[in-house]
């Protein structure tokens, strides 16, 4: 008795408080007549720099653009702004435009109600998508419908401290290409400098899984999942993880603090660092008067190629009503677009997602001459693979799983091939069933 | 008994020594850290070979950082004044009486202490944006606004109080609040001291309530602040100690005029 | 007066007066803001998230809650990680009671002998620790204590010691966090033995001495037992918050890790129920947490009350 008394009482208020939360979407308004506020959840906004200042730069040139609309700019962390959005459905508060990292997409699309963009936005969708990088709506999709405008986003990248290379004897001009040339001159850093060989940021509480799941799918393709079925531990996906092994045995692999990778490479002493080509301002500004600072792309498994996944972030629509859903496309549409992107890129260091704006004078030609290192990034855009999000309630505690088992392979003493077996025998059961 | 006086008073020194040394060490560092180049951020040097003030006038230039420390004054300000003020309050109404329910809310008061804030704290959030407390510093200090820990304390030190002091009061014919407040309030200056600085504290850390509940930079809290020079592009360390050096200063700036005072009314607040 | 007078005291409860209807009333009007706002604030959502922890839900208003009766804590109990995280629990709680208690004692009864503004300064010193952000001291430790550009293990490498993975090495780690975690404690449990031991009266350890009592002997037999209530209670707080309090630093330093060697309860909660964005879950893990610790609470005042020697 208590209890429904209770829990209609939860669930009334939430109601109550949400208005009638209509799943049907009718199509979005043809125009806006009216002026129209629209909210947009960002995690750029909350932290100082220069993402914050292109971001706010981006809202300023959207209203300008379109007067009717103004954005109410939201800023929460990036771990936050998930808990943030949700918190705020729950309290009945009007969430438009967010921005949410790839590994929620599931989430967002299933359970948050982000919009399907095709139904909503119809043609424009396909008209909008050209010109982005093949793989670009692929991004944001979930059974064959986009949810997620792929945002700012970027895909793992070797930063290189050249001065060590040059101290272990190894020419920084001709940086690894494979995994064995990575052992190579891993072994030689660290033999011979007495600091660190390499080290992927993969294995830290905030690092995410998109730069595991790179060096996953570089190896024949394979991922992390099939549908429903785990398969992290099949032979290609586990035989990357027992290269990473490998490397540790051999001394070519750092073994540090995995919560200050970033710290270890910025004060001189990594040689070959693999992380988000999105720290590239931070690292440059670091290494500024300490080292020389390489870029090089992704290592391969011998000839196969690579598969850099993106880290980052999409945007979703969740408004409900047809004026501002059209605002809130509005919005999108110019966070996507060529103007949009030559700030993204050249301020922040982000992936452009229209990637003919590279060799265009009105984009970002210019910038690119003079910042010819960004190149090994882009080098690596025809082949963005789809970083895998995991689906269902328990989305979250599996891929913590998967990366806590990883990181046991790796850095563990056991068997790496059997640590991920088990890893994976035990989470499967918390993926959803059909 | 071995040893004499002074070289047991030297070898107290000696451990003192130690022990502030490593009590303070890692402050200075911060401190030390926020004059720092970035390029010489990681540096082992006990001081910065370039020592500069451009970490604390980019902080100045990204951040309200004084707009923000003062909404933190504010905020555990008046955070600590409902603590106390709602603490002496209960406190005395166990120890005044003995009546019907008093163990009861007793517990309920103790019991609160024990329950983890993220049970609470999404129904808290859907309460304070009905109430219109989003995004203010209001709301940051309505839910606080009263603590099982002060009044334990309080009600711990009012239980010290000569019951004569009391009776004599009532037979002067003052009523309970007069007696609360002319008699008893008046002898328990140290532990309320004490409380008001610890709840000081605590509020001016408080870290995951103003995270859900602020939304805007200006109307921010110093703890959140700080999260502003972290992300995940990479953290801004001679900002961030700059930062947390301009945070930690007033609270610093207060303790070092009141240590004493501060010192004392924990040597006499009894808290135990 | 008050202070001293702790010996004398006795609850001032008056014996109940005629006009008992007015005055059953009145505590309960002293009693009120500060009951309305633990209600308000704290029991009212305690009680709804009891009722959720029976269902899977994200208590978005557009699906719907399902009942599941006790399947969330089954699966929380059931966690691979749980056996390792109560471990550490207690790990954490006995690492942290020589720095929470045992250390501030003997620096409580070390400064007694000194006098002066040396004695203030030690005390106002090793206070500092307490009034910096917690997020602060996370950094600034793990800087300190990095194996590559920290001070701690630079100075070891110069006296010819090997370096220790503080934070990476997992049979290290959690002693580290233990460290931390102590380090912001120190200064006020040594305020409050400070404070107790400066109330003892004075005249017990006068007779003892007169008695030919060394002062090993009176430190021993005096002033420890009059500072038991003070040690069960410091103890009491380390035991009920201990894992809370490293929580802080675990979550920003280790994530648990690593290799999980630094998780315990109240994180793998913090992992599981609270940051997943199941109402179930982390509703159940909060009523785990509060139902052990109230139980752990209500045994540790239990053996307190049989413990703690007063002085009356």
């Amino acid at each position: 008795m208590l209890r429904r008394q209770f829990l209609s009482l939860a669930v009334s208020t939430s109601l109550l408080l949400a208005g009638v939360a209509g799943s049907a979407s009718a199509q979005m308004a043809e125009a806006i007549t009216e002026p129209v506020t629209i909210s947009f959840y960002n995690y750029n906004l909350a932290s100082a720099g220069i993402g914050r200042e292109a971001t706010l730069e981006l809202i300023a040139k959207f209203e300008e653009a379109n007067p009717n609309v103004k954005v109410e700019p939201i800023g929460a962390p990036s771990n936050e702004v998930l808990s943030r959005v949700q918190a705020d459905m729950v309290a009945g508060l009007d969430v438009d435009v967010a921005q949410l990292v790839f590994r929620d997409l599931i989430y967002a699309a299933e359970e948050l109600g982000a919009q399907p963009l095709e139904d909503v936005a119809g043609d424009e969708l396909a008209k909008h998508a050209l010109g982005f990088v093949p793989a670009g709506l692929a991004l944001g999709e979930v059974d064959g419908k986009t949810y997620g405008l792929a945002y700012v986003f970027s895909t793992p990248v070797m930063f290189i401290n050249r001065d060590l290379f040059k101290q272990a004897g190894l020419d920084p001009d001709q940086p690894p290409r494979t995994w064995e040339e990575v052992k190579t001159a891993g072994k030689a850093i660290a033999e011979k400098t007495g600091k660190h060989g390499f080290f992927p940021g993969a294995y830290g509480p905030t690092d995410g899984t998109f730069v595991y799941q790179s060096i996953v799918m570089s190896n024949g393709g394979g991922k992390v999942r099939d549908g429903n079925t785990l398969t992290f531990a099949d032979k290609d996906q586990a035989d990357a993880v027992a290269m990473l092994r490998d490397l540790m045995d051999s001394g070519a692999h750092a073994r540090i603090d995995v919560g200050a990778h970033m710290d270890t490479f910025q004060s001189g002493n990594l040689g070959m660092f693999l992380y988000t080509s999105a720290i590239l301002n931070r690292m440059e500004s670091a290494a500024q008067g300490n080292f020389e600072l390489g870029l090089a792309p992704m290592p391969s498994f011998g000839e196969k190629p690579t598969a850099p996944t993106n880290s980052g972030s999409a945007v979703f629509m969740f408004s409900q009503d047809p004026v501002k859903q059209r605002a809130a496309w509005e919005l999108m549409k110019f966070l996507t677009s060529d103007e949009a992107y030559t700030i993204i890129t050249s301020k922040i260091g982000y992936l452009p997602l229209r990637p003919g704006i590279v060799n265009d004078e009105r984009y970002l030609k210019g910038w690119l001459e003079q910042n010819p290192k960004y190149r090994a990034n882009l080098e690596q855009l025809d082949r963005l693979t789809p970083n895998v999000a995991f689906g269902g309630p328990n989305y979250r505690q599996v891929e913590n799983m998967m990366k806590d088992a990883m990181t046991e392979a790796v850095f563990g003493s056991g068997d790496p091939r059997q640590v991920l077996k088990a890893a994976q025998e035990q989470a499967q059961p918390l993926m959803p069933a059909n | 008994m071995t040893t004499s006086p002074n070289t047991r008073r030297f070898a107290a020194h000696l451990v003192m020594i130690g022990l502030s040394a490593l009590a303070i060490f890692p402050v200075y560092w911060m401190v030390q850290t926020s004059f720092r180049p970035e390029s010489e951020v990681f540096s082992t040097a006990l001081w910065p070979a370039t020592p500069t003030l451009e970490n604390y006038r980019r902080v100045i230039e990204v951040m309200p950082i004084f707009g923000i420390l003062w909404n933190t004054v504010l905020m555990a300000a008046a955070t600590t004044a409902a603590q106390v003020v709602t603490g002496l309050l209960a406190a005395w109404a166990l120890v005044r009486w003995r009546f019907p329910g008093g163990r009861l809310a007793h517990s309920l008061i103790a019991l609160s202490w024990l329950v983890p804030f993220q049970v609470v704290m999404i129904p808290n959030y859907v309460l304070a944006t009905r109430l219109g407390l989003l995004d203010t510093i209001a709301g940051l200090v309505v839910p606080n606004a009263a603590a099982a820990f002060a009044v334990l304390v309080l009600y711990n030190a009012m239980r010290g109080f000569p019951r004569e002091v009391v009776e004599a009061a009532r037979m002067d014919g003052a009523g309970s609040l007069r007696t609360l407040i002319e008699v008893v309030i008046p002898n328990l200056r140290a532990p309320i001291a004490s409380v008001s600085i610890l709840c000081f504290i605590s509020a001016w850390n408080e870290y995951f309530w103003p995270l859900l509940l602020i939304r805007k930079i200006e109307n921010s809290v110093v703890q959140i602040g700080l999260q502003f020079f972290m992300s995940q592009e990479g953290n801004d360390w001679g900002l961030l100690m700059a930062a947390a050096t301009l945070a930690s200063l007033p609270i610093l700036l207060i303790y070092l005029v009141l240590q004493r005072q501060v010192v004392e009314s924990f040597m006499k607040s009894g808290i135990r | 007066m008050s202070h001293t007078a702790i010996a004398t005291s006795m609850p001032i409860a008056t014996p109940r007066l005629p006009r008992i209807t007015l005055r059953a009333f009145e505590p309960w009007l002293y009693l009120a803001p500060a009951l309305a706002v633990l209600i308000v604030w704290t029991y009212v959502p305690l009680l709804e998230a009891f009722e959720l922890s029976f269902y899977q839900w994200n208590m978005l208003p557009r699906s719907q809650p399902r009942y599941v009766g006790f399947d969330n804590y089954l699966n929380l109990l059931n966690l691979p990680d749980m056996q390792q995280a109560v471990i550490n629990t207690v790990l954490y709680t006995v690492g942290l009671l020589p720095l929470s208690v045992g250390v501030p004692l003997v620096v409580a009864l070390l400064t007694a002998q000194l006098t002066g503004p040396a004695r203030n300064l030690y005390r106002g010193l090793i206070f500092v620790p307490m009034i910096v952000a917690p997020i602060v001291a996370a950094i600034v430790w793990r800087w300190l204590l990095n194996e590559d550009h920290g001070l701690a293990n630079q100075w070891l490498r110069s006296f010819g010691f090997d370096t220790i993975g503080f934070l990476r090495d997992p049979d290290v780690a959690l002693w580290t966090l233990v460290w931390i975690t102590g380090w912001k404690l120190i200064g006020f449990s040594t305020l409050l033995f400070a404070a107790a031991d400066s109330a003892i009266n004075p005249s017990y350890i006068e007779a003892a001495r007169m008695d030919g009592a060394t002062s090993w002997q009176i430190v021993r037999d005096i002033r420890v037992p009059l500072l038991s209530p003070t040690i069960l209670l410091l103890s009491l707080m380390t035991v009920l918050f201990g894992a809370q309090w490293s929580f802080v630093y675990i979550n920003a330093l280790t994530g648990g890790g690593p290799l999980r060697s630094t998780t315990n309860v109240y994180y793998l909660m913090w992992e599981y129920g609270f940051k997943t964005m199941s109402a179930g879950w982390s509703t159940a893990a909060g009523m785990l947490v509060f139902l052990v610790f109230g139980l752990v609470a209500l045994v540790c005042l239990a053996l307190m009350k049989k413990l703690a020697v007063y002085d009356d």
